[in-house]
């Protein structure tokens, strides 16, 4: 009998294991362009034949979502808010507790919503510690994009790109619905989703580094970013 | 069978029984906020942040602990000095991390609890992340909120600590600052002689008495009673000061029409609290008072009340200072409570 019931336990442990295996994993990967992103070493150039290199890429993605079974179900992922930063690659891999099949939208908010940004000290990923956070004038960064330029007039060639507000006026949160055509048998493995970078210099707005090489507070610029990066995210591969 | 039935059974037992244990010894005494009579109900979020006394003298370990700059040479403290009411006294700007200054008048710290927006410019709306500012200011405490809480981490006085007063030893920036909010927000200051003559407890004398006439007449509408401020942000007539080139609010919501305007400063301990102005660059209150009547340059942003300036006779501003000295409040400015707990250094006061 005893033995009977650790064998029980032993398989249900395994089938624990071997079905964390097959949960949908969703993978970040970083773009300019058709190239993938190197911090610091690799010099690309943008719409407007500005060089520009990347010291620092990071976004907020809040309340993901994804809509599975042809629209029928929906998964909400369990952690609210994610802080993706290229420098640290288990935050480009987004494990989902499920393995989703039939997926038709998926969807979350980049940014923080206003509510976060009013209530106080938070903790986890938005932790004011992650850097993400203006001190003299309370608010989440919700995307964050700096490097250096020679097209830049700002101090030693460097652009800075922080793009956060949470006011009425200022709100720079954006919605972001990616549809997918999946009929697949088998829950997914893996989808690649790439974020292109030359994105924030293009689309609603011509935003050029010689024109506007800082953004470090919310406002028109910063809604201005925010409505081109909105579109950077494709999905690439099903897997 | 019956075995594993009567072993889940005792495994369940066991658990209950340490979780009881466990929720048993986290008791921590819980401190009462009084509310002056008379007063209104205070903005700040007693459910979110009850109020215990650990967390008070966690808060108080905090705030007198110069670990939390770079060098641990500033704590707040350093430039928010009881017996100046937590302003710095005698200083127009604070010393920060190596040598240098702040740009602003470091404010009283009293009656926290009712205030909504926090500095001058009311740039941090939540009393909760506001400590997080000086930390890692270049000019203030310059140090990172990772090394602050690593030194933290370190210190077993500090793991012993938090656990008493959340329940666990987990330490991070948001208990950090919920134990510092509920050292500053216990900074009640409401037992003046102008809070004993308004309970009925005490009179004031002649001038006193002339003086708050006065004072209801001409000042009251910005420095509303019970807190001495409306809280709102206005352009008292203070001509910009090109070298620092502050525009006050105007830096918060980038609206043009709030240019030069800043928080009214309550008037609560004002005698002890000099310099004045968001700048401390009035040394006395007669400053004030020639910057009120004579001084002051009206632009289109500047508060209508004071369009014409603001005219007191000498006699007048004798009285009217005669009143301001009643609002000083020496029991909250000597309370043994809110003084350095005596296990840490005591603060370092330069004198020059
Ligand atoms: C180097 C000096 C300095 C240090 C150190 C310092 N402060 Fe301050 N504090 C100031 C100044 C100056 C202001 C006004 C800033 C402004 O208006 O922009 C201020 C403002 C404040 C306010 C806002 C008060 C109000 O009425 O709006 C609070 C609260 C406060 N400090 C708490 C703290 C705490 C907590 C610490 C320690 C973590 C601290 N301070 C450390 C100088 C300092
Ligand atoms: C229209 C609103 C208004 C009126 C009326 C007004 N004040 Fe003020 N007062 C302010 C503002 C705003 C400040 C802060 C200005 C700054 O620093 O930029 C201030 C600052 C002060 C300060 C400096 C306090 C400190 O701690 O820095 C004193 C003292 C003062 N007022 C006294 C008075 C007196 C006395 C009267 C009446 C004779 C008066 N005020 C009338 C708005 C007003």
């Amino acid at each position: 009998m005893r033995k009977n019931v650790t064998l029980y336990m032993l398989f249900s442990l395994l089938h624990v294991i071997a079905s964390a295996q097959n949960n949908t994993v969703i993978k970040l990967v970083h773009k300019v362009g058709d190239k993938t992103l190197q911090l610091h070493t690799e010099t690309y150039f943008n719409q407007f034949n500005e060089p520009f290199t990347v010291h620092k890429f990071k976004y907020y993605i809040t309340g993901l979502q994804i809509e599975y079974e042809n629209g029928k179900k929906k998964y909400t992922f369990e952690k609210p808010y994610h802080l993706v930063a290229e420098e640290d690659s288990t935050t480009k891999m987004i494990t989902l507790n499920k393995p989703l099949k039939n997926i038709t939208t998926i969807s979350f908010l980049l940014g923080v919503d206003s509510l976060r940004n009013v209530s106080g000290a938070q903790t986890d990923d938005l932790d004011p510690m992650k850097g993400m956070f203006w001190t003299w004038n309370t608010g989440y960064i919700y995307a964050k994009l700096e490097g250096q330029s020679d097209s830049s007039n700002a101090a030693a060639h460097y652009f800075s790109y922080h793009v956060g507000g949470y006011k009425t006026n200022e709100n720079a949160a954006r919605k972001v619905v990616l549809k997918i055509d999946e009929k697949s048998q088998s829950p997914i493995n893996e989808i690649a989703i790439e974020a292109d970078i030359l994105k924030w210099f293009v689309g609603a707005n011509e935003i050029k580094i010689s024109n506007a090489a800082v953004c470090h507070q919310p406002g028109v610029l910063a809604m201005m970013l925010a409505d081109n990066y909105k579109n950077m995210f494709t999905i690439k591969a099903i897997k | 069978m019956k075995q594993t039935k009567a072993f889940l059974i005792l495994l369940c037992m066991v658990c209950v029984g340490i979780a009881f244990i466990t929720i048993e010894k986290y008791k921590p005494t819980p401190l009462k906020f009084i509310i002056p009579k008379g007063w209104p109900k205070p903005a700040f979020d007693f459910k979110r942040n009850p109020l215990t006394q650990e967390g008070f003298e966690l808060g108080k370990k905090l705030f007198y602990d110069e670990r939390l700059s770079k060098d641990s040479t500033i704590s707040c403290a350093s430039c928010h000095q009881q017996f100046s009411a937590f302003a710095t006294f005698d200083h127009p700007f604070s010393h920060g991390y190596n040598n240098s200054f702040t740009t602003r008048n470091a404010p009283a710290l009293q009656n926290l609890a009712w205030q909504k927006e926090f500095m001058w410019d009311g740039g941090i709306n939540h009393l909760e992340v506001q400590p997080i500012t000086p930390i890692v200011a270049e000019n203030e405490m310059a140090e990172t909120l990772e090394n602050v809480i690593l030194k933290l981490k370190r210190d077993t006085a500090y793991l012993r600590m938090f656990k008493a007063a959340f329940g666990d030893a987990t330490i991070n920036t948001q208990r950090m600052n919920k134990a510092l909010n509920q050292f500053m927000v216990m900074l009640v200051s409401s037992n003046s002689k102008y809070d004993r003559v308004m309970r009925g407890e005490d009179t004031f004398n002649l001038p006193q008495r002339l003086g708050y006439e006065i004072f209801k007449q001409k000042c009251a509408s910005c420095h509303k009673e019970p807190f001495f401020t409306d809280f709102t942000y206005r352009n008292n007539g203070m001509p910009l000061d090109a070298t620092i080139n502050d525009i006050g609010r105007m830096r918060i919501t980038g609206n043009k029409n709030d240019s030069l305007k800043f928080k009214v400063p309550s008037l609560r301990n004002v005698d002890i609290t000099y310099p004045y102005g968001h700048d401390g660059r009035f040394f006395t209150l007669d400053n004030v008072f020639e910057h009120y009547r004579k001084n002051m340059q009206p632009i289109h942003t500047t508060d209508s009340l004071l369009k014409n300036k603001l005219y007191l006779s000498n006699f007048q501003i004798g009285q009217v200072t005669a009143f301001l000295f009643t609002l000083t409040d020496s029991g909250f400015l000597k309370n043994p409570k809110f003084a350095a707990p005596a296990y840490s250094k005591p603060t370092i006061l330069h004198q020059h």
